[in-house]
């Protein structure tokens, strides 16, 4: 730090350099640190501190399941917790999905010139944003508890969805043996083809804008991209015989049937998570767009755009820049936020955490368990919206 | 104003094309108006007309649930269970006179640092109705009304007290800044001691008490701790700035009930004693984390030449960090914090969720359990959600109002 200082006429005494006070001060830090973990350390009883509890069965059964299959009999309680991770990790994923889309409808909303429409959004935003997210997800709970019919005069719109306080039933893809009777994982099949079709479309949309920059020739990239990728599902869908069909929901005695259902636990959470992180998107849309030199606005109109065109191709793309950072701090909030499905007892990872700690004890080590789940949760959220965060900055030139 | 022209000639001066609008009839400027921010255009037109019939829905359906739907006795019926729960009855009047301490300080702040507008007024007005209807419901508690009132009497003639003091610097501004900002400094031992000293213990802290007393706690807490934790992090020192860095990032790691979950049932063996004051531990190093984190971004801010300036005149580190730095980042990241503390205040009802303990959305709950209101889960919560509206609204005003009196002076 002092590398070129000139010859001192008399040495600075020890307890003035600042190289032995920075020394110092860490010393007696650490110490103290050192001690106070210490002292956690002994009051804690470690003494059957482990994780193999986790590995016995789980006695309890969890609802909520999707596409898994499990008991409290066979399964082990590590199987149970990944349930509900599993659990967990699909109502974030819906409730960022939505809350996106609400959060950019409502924020432009805001700034509407009509004035009506952006009073509007502003009243969602400061209802949403200055409410409890418990209430607001018991509210919709309470809603599709009381509010509902019950199943007996459920809400049947077309035979296809039903509403009733039993949740929501709508119609589902399933694999099916289709016309050839070809056994189910064919269903699996024409997903990877599908993909392969996807994959195929998007080298011919990259190549065709290529082409497009450099000649300037109109190429259609997207429309042409869009109807590959339509003629080559139908095509391979009618090959493999339709291996998947719509399964439409039915009502058996007191109880939904077949097709998709969400029962009002799921959609209390997502609900409730959806328009409250949607009002605190908004306000970040809202901001990322304002920030904006009025030019950009004013330039767009001048070369004759369409509002529509101005707000896709002008606003939001550079108003983004601003906003990724933000939105993936909700995103990390959802991801936080989602432990309230204990409210309404929707079985996610926390609360099944909490019932195998009920059973078992060790809430030492189930706490380790859930922060090191949430934060890994976190990690990934961050990954992906990194990735979208450089491909929006190296448009900057 | 100073240069008016005195001698213009009789007769019609020409303003800027702006001033000159506003000078039409209002009969034109409204139509005028109404025109361009409602019927610009033909989809501009359907667009006003979707919007009038969305908001007409909603303001049918809200009037029709709030005066005919609803049953809004399980709020009238159980407003003691609401507001304060366990607090034994003959300890009352300490709760009133803890609601006069906070109006008061309410009526000093605005006095002293900003001023009351319409808008203000107008919730005051709101608020009072709100609560005297739930109170006159039913007849027997008047006096909590007149209580009330008596509060609200209170925060208008405190601040009726200190507007009157002009705002110009000088000794009597000082000492009036310095007695209401130790006030503001000491409020919350104060409120404590008058709402614990006689015979209700902690324990007993319920309802929306319990609400008003946690929030505060993880505010104070979380700037006591995350300040020194913020400096820590910013830190030129590697085991202090990692140290520092390690505790926000863990603690942001998991959700608050998750760090709820620890006082219950980890945090008995460490520190021990009431689980409500564990709870207040655990809200206060929580919050911290965010405040630390909402100061380091005000930290990073400063230009460095603030630090090197301090430096060069003379000042030691700490004078520097407490005479330039803190000054200025606090002021910076007053809208975070404001914000954090908003967050806060929402986030004290998860302390029902898996503690045994019941502020307003569990006693709430406690309610709707009740045999003859089990079908009035929906007004509890839209009673619960009304409140704590109230007070996040009232606080971000505050906020906009704080940024708005900082940002004139010195930019």
């Amino acid at each position: 730090m002092s590398a070129a200082a000139p010859p001192e006429p008399a040495p600075v005494p020890l307890i003035h350099r600042r190289s032995f006070r920075n020394f110092a001060t860490q010393g007696v830090y650490v110490a103290i640190t050192a001690l106070a973990f210490a002292y956690v350390f002994v009051s804690l009883d470690l003494r059957e501190f482990g994780f193999t509890f986790l590995g016995e069965p789980a006695g309890f059964a969890v609802g909520s399941q999707w596409l898994v299959d499990v008991d409290g009999v066979t399964n082990s309680r590590l199987t149970m917790y990944l349930v509900g991770v599993w659990a967990s990790i699909r109502a974030v994923l819906v409730a960022i999905v939505l809350s996106t889309i609400l959060g950019v409808i409502v924020g432009v909303a805001r700034l509407s010139n009509n004035w009506l429409v952006s009073q509007l959004a502003m009243l969602f935003v400061e209802i949403f944003r200055n409410t409890p997210l418990l209430v607001q997800i018991v509210l919709v709970y309470a809603v599709f508890l009381v509010g509902m019919p019950l199943i007996q005069d459920v809400i049947n719109v077309g035979d296809f969805f039903y509403l009733s306080n039993r949740g929501v039933a709508m119609p589902w893809p399933v694999p099916s043996g289709g016309l050839w009777g070809l056994p189910h994982w064919f269903a699996g099949v024409w997903v990877l083809v599908l993909l392969a079709i996807g994959a195929v479309a998007m080298l011919i949309r990259a190549r065709r804008q290529e082409q497009e920059r450099e000649t300037g020739i109109p190429m259609n990239a997207n429309r042409r991209a869009f109807t590959i990728f339509t003629i080559g599902a139908v095509i391979s869908y009618l090959v493999l015989g339709g291996p998947v069909a719509i399964d439409a929901p039915i009502i058996e005695g007191t109880k939904y049937a077949e097709g998709m259902v969400i029962n009002p636990e799921f959609a209390a959470l997502v609900v409730g998570l959806t328009l409250y992180t949607g009002s605190f998107i908004a306000e970040i849309v809202r901001a990322g767009i304002q920030a904006l030199p009025r030019g950009q606005s004013e330039a767009a109109n001048a070369v004759g755009l369409s509002n529509y065109q101005r707000l896709t191709l002008v606003i939001l793309p550079q108003a983004l820049r601003q906003i990724i950072p933000s939105v993936t701090n909700q995103f990390l909030n959802v991801n936080k936020n989602s432990s309230l499905a204990y409210a309404v007892l929707y079985d996610d990872l926390f609360r099944v955490a909490t019932v195998v700690q009920n059973k078992a004890g060790h809430a030492l080590e189930m706490f380790f368990v859930i922060i090191i789940t949430y934060m890994i949760i976190s990690f990934i959220i961050s990954v992906i919206m990194n990735f979208f965060n450089a491909r929006v900055t190296v448009h900057e030139v | 104003m100073a240069d008016m022209p005195m001698q213009q000639p009789p007769g019609r001066i020409i303003l800027p094309p702006h001033r000159e609008r506003a000078r039409r009839p209002f009969s034109v400027r409204a139509r005028e108006w109404v025109r361009r921010n409602l019927f610009p255009s033909t989809g501009g037109t359907l667009l006003t007309i979707a919007a009038a019939v969305v908001l007409g829905l909603l303001l049918i359906g809200v009037l029709w649930f709030v005066f005919i739907d609803a049953n809004w006795r399980i709020i009238t019926v159980n407003r003691w269970l609401l507001f304060a729960g366990g607090f034994p009855r003959e300890e009352a009047w300490r709760l009133w006179v803890g609601m006069g301490f906070v109006f008061l300080l309410i009526g000093l702040t605005y006095g002293t640092w900003s001023s009351f507008g319409r808008r203000d007024h107008l919730f005051v007005a709101v608020s009072g109705v709100f609560v005297v209807f739930i109170m006159a419901h039913g007849g027997t508690a008047i006096w909590s009304s007149v209580w009330f009132l008596l509060a609200v009497g209170v925060m208008y003639l405190a601040y009726a007290l200190t507007a009157r003091i002009p705002r110009e610097l000088g000794p009597i501004r000082t000492l009036q800044q310095r007695v209401v900002g130790g006030l503001l400094i000491a409020s919350l031992p104060l409120a404590l001691v008058i709402l614990l000293s006689g015979g209700a213990s902690v324990r007993q802290l319920d309802g929306f008490v319990l609400n008003l007393v946690l929030a505060p706690v993880g505010i104070v807490g979380g700037l006591v701790i995350g300040i020194p934790l913020a400096i820590g992090r910013a830190s030129t020192m590697k085991t202090i700035s990692w140290t520092c860095t390690a505790y926000i990032e863990v603690v942001r790691g998991a959700p608050l009930l998750g760090w709820l979950f620890v006082a219950l049932f980890i945090l008995d063996d460490v520190i021990g004693g009431e689980l409500i004051v564990r709870a207040m531990v655990v809200m206060a190093v929580f919050t911290a984390a965010y405040m630390a984190e909402s100061i380091r971004g005000a930290l990073q801010a400063l230009p460095r030449g603030q630090f090197e300036a301090a430096h060069a005149v003379g000042l030691s580190r700490m004078q520097a960090l407490r005479l330039i730095i803190m000054p200025q980042a606090l002021r910076i990241s007053i809208p975070p914090i404001v914000g954090q503390a908003i967050a806060i205040w929402k986030d004290t009802t998860l302390v029902t969720i898996i503690l045994p303990l019941r502020e307003l959305k569990g006693n709430a709950d406690s309610a709707i359990a009740q045999r003859e209101f089990i079908d009035d889960r929906i007004e509890a919560y839209i009673f619960v959600a009304v409140v704590f509206w109230a007070v996040a609204f009232m606080m971000s005003r505050i906020s906009q109002r704080i940024e708005r009196t900082l940002g004139v002076g010195e930019r």
